[in-house]
């Protein structure tokens, strides 16, 4: 892989956030570990990330509220949530909140690996998409209007990829 | 706050149906219970209306008996002055001549007889009381001298110059009596006399107004018939009633041959007579008892009746009972099936996040040993994963274990407990993790001293579940403080558990332990579970109690009987 997927895991089961870690560190993810809601948001403003792992229930935030923040803040992540409390409810919240996919916890890993891949390329396909949208936007700018403009108008494209 | 539940039976019957012998007892006892309340009042009423219309019919009866006695006595005395009057009339004429011829008597007693056929005949006596003229059916009584006789000398003594005398058999040897007068004309004391026939003066008092529902006789004062219903007795027999002589008239009861009877007298003013009434014995018996056997009768219909009914609806009280104990026997199953319900999604969460641990950690330990990966994995590390493994194992088999806790049907099992480590075992484990997921801080503030009390630990480890569920729920997922207290209160053991969540209003307070009231959202309570818990509660001796404040939360009081409990040592 030329470039790695970086991943954020946030969970409150330290054990098993070390132990899928691990497991996706040795499949060439890069993997960023939170142990809860505020951390994991830190994490986020830090650097970028393709995808978030989310755990629903945790002590502070929840993850339904982490996915709310993650999604307003950062337009082009994806979230995939994974969780033991496999209640459909929960599952629709979170689909109408933008997640990518919900997996039930325990699950297999080709499933999570799937799933993984299905969202970084939605993620791929969501930046090229702006990178069209900006490509298109420099065309038609280019044919009038003033270079100050344009900057003005990539710079907004840019804020939404922050 | 106190949900009303009286009945010993009702508070045991949240827990199982009882048997057979049971709803027999509690049949017979609403029986005598309602029969006592509905028959006694019946039975009581009929005593009281059979003795006092007995009183009322026989003090009526009194007072109609006299009522007739005094008027035929007023007829009566009414009728023997009008015989006086017949003979005064007649010597008084002054066309009467002294003494008579026989034509002229024969004349004057049809004129008597006309007016009353009692008449038998008519005497002239001379001042030496010798019966000069005379006209009748015994002529031979002309001429007798009457001058020693005993109406004769009365007659002589009496200052009103008339005598009507007690009936007696006198020369002719038959029952009469005598009207007689007494004048002086030309100096000669003469006595105009007529006799009368008893049976006659009796056929006239039998057509009197009311004779026919009496017996009457007449009496004098010595005690003789002197006239008497046949059947009864006939003249100049000794009587066996007497009247007293005071007060004139009135009622009185005697005993005759052993029957006790009533009568009604009233003496006579012309004559020593009494008139005596009483009911012909067939009227007395059959019209009293008649009213009465009436009453009995309805009054018996009547409890035989209410009987029926009592009997009827005991049936169907115990019908209910049944049902109902049954009905909350199956209530409170469902309650512990929905209050497992209610654990099920926290519960899914805690087995399947140790799952989740171990199907990472094996899958990890699979990279580690997999070539592909290159790894060279240590001994130690491969078995702080398989520590971990097992760790997750065990965290699931505490959660089914507990989760077994609730489902099993448990009947009342009494151990001693020692409640600080009863709700620590409640909230150990996942219960505590489940707070702290939702930012609940969790305070206890136990009494150490508190005595080991003796009651089911199944039972209030879910009562105690309970509360702290609704506890948490009351936060609507705020982060909030539950607090827990224990302390003796008197004879009670008290476990208050204190939420900071949203309150109850005051409206919903009493509703709080009916069965199926909830204020959470629809599929999220079951509104069963404040209500199995009172049940519980009152079932092991004790009370709820709540105080809530909206905005500021509630407090759960759980009193626990103290009495018959061992003490720490």
């Amino acid at each position: 892989m030329a470039e790695k997927i970086k991943l954020l895991i946030v969970d409150d089961e330290v054990k098993f956030l070390e132990s899928i870690a691990q497991r996706l560190e040795m499949r060439g993810f890069d993997v960023t570990k939170a142990t809860n809601g505020e951390r994991a948001l830190d994490e986020a403003r830090k650097s970028k990330f393709d995808v978030a792992l989310l755990d629903l229930r945790m002590p502070g935030m929840n993850g339904v509220e982490v996915l709310g923040v993650l999604k307003k803040e950062h337009k082009y992540i994806e979230a995939i949530i994974l969780t033991g409390h496999g209640s459909i409810d929960s599952a629709v919240e979170c689909t109408k909140l933008g997640a990518f996919d919900y997996l039930p916890k325990p699950y297999e890993l080709e499933k999570l690996l799937e799933v993984l891949q299905k969202a970084y390329e939605a993620r791929l396909r969501k930046k090229f998409a702006l990178d069209e949208v900006r490509m298109a936007k420099i065309q038609e700018l280019a044919a009038g209007s003033s270079p100050l403009t344009i900057l003005r108008e990539m710079s907004k494209l840019d804020d939404g990829e922050k | 706050m106190s949900k009303p539940r009286s009945s010993d039976h009702q508070r045991s019957a949240l827990f199982h149906v009882h048997d057979e012998s049971f709803y027999r007892d509690l049949k017979r006892r609403n029986v005598v219970r309602l029969s006592l309340t509905y028959l006694l009042p019946i039975i009581l009423l009929t005593v009281f209306f059979y003795v006092q219309y007995g009183t009322l019919e026989s003090e009526g009866e009194s007072l109609h008996l006299k009522s007739i006695a005094e008027n035929q006595s007023k007829t009566l005395d009414l009728y023997l002055s009008e015989r006086l009057v017949n003979l005064d009339n007649l010597i008084d004429d002054p066309e009467f001549e002294h003494p008579p011829s026989s034509l002229n008597m024969r004349n004057h007693l049809e004129k008597l007889v006309a007016s009353s056929p009692a008449f038998v005949d008519l005497g002239y006596f001379d001042s030496s009381g010798i019966q000069t003229s005379y006209w009748g059916p015994f002529p031979s009584l002309e001429k007798r001298n009457y001058s020693a006789e005993q109406w004769y000398l009365d007659l002589k003594k009496s200052s009103v110059g008339y005598i009507i005398t007690d009936i007696y058999l006198g020369f002719r040897q038959q029952p009469h009596f005598t009207i007689a007068v007494c004048r002086t004309v030309d100096g000669n004391h003469i006595v105009l006399r007529a006799t009368l026939d008893p049976t006659k003066m009796y056929e006239y008092i039998s057509s009197l107004e009311g004779a026919g529902e009496v017996n009457t006789m007449i009496v004098n004062k010595a005690g003789y018939y002197q006239v008497v219903t046949p059947h009864l007795g006939s003249p100049l027999q000794s009587s066996s009633i007497v009247p007293p002589l005071e007060p004139r008239l009135g009622v009185e009861s005697a005993s005759v041959a052993g029957v006790k009877l009533t009568y009604a007298y009233s003496w006579l003013r012309g004559a020593d007579w009494a008139l005596i009434v009483q009911f012909a014995a067939a009227r007395n018996k059959s019209i009293l008892s008649g009213v009465r056997l009436q009453v009995l009768g309805i009054s018996a219909l009547a409890v035989v009746l209410i009987l029926f009914v009592i009997v009827g609806r005991a049936e169907k009280l115990v019908d209910l009972q049944r049902e109902s104990d049954r009905t909350k026997a199956q209530l409170e199953h469902a309650a512990k099936l929905a209050s497992v319900g209610e654990l099920a999604a926290g519960i899914a969460h805690e087995i399947n996040n140790p799952l989740a641990v171990i199907s990472e950690t094996a899958g990890l330990m699979k990279d580690l040993l997999n070539p592909e990966f290159g790894c060279t994995p240590q001994p130690g590390d491969l078995e702080k994963y398989l520590d971990e493994i097992h760790d997750s194992v065990f965290r699931c088999r505490d959660i089914t274990r507990k989760l077994l806790g609730f489902v099993r049907k448990t009947d009342v099992s009494l151990k001693s407990l020692d409640i600080n480590r009863l709700i620590d075992s409640v909230l150990g484990g996942f219960l505590t993790r489940e707070m702290a997921v939702y930012n609940i801080e969790i305070v206890r503030r136990y009494s150490s001293n508190l005595p080991h009390i003796v009651s089911d630990s199944n039972q209030l480890q879910q009562v105690v579940l309970n509360m702290l569920n609704n506890a948490a729920d009351a936060m609507e997922e705020r982060a909030g403080k539950i607090t827990i207290t224990t302390s003796i209160s008197g004879r009670f053991l008290s476990i208050a558990i204190s939420d900071s969540g949203k309150g109850i209003k005051p409206e919903d307070i009493d509703k709080i332990f009916l069965p199926f009231f909830t204020t959470k959202e629809v599929g999220k309570g079951t509104g069963l579970g404040l209500s199995v818990s009172y049940g519980i509660i009152k079932n092991l001796g004790g009370q709820i109690e709540v105080q809530s404040k909206v905005g500021e939360g509630t407090t759960f009081v759980i009193n626990l009987p103290i009495a018959g409990t061992e003490t720490v040592v």
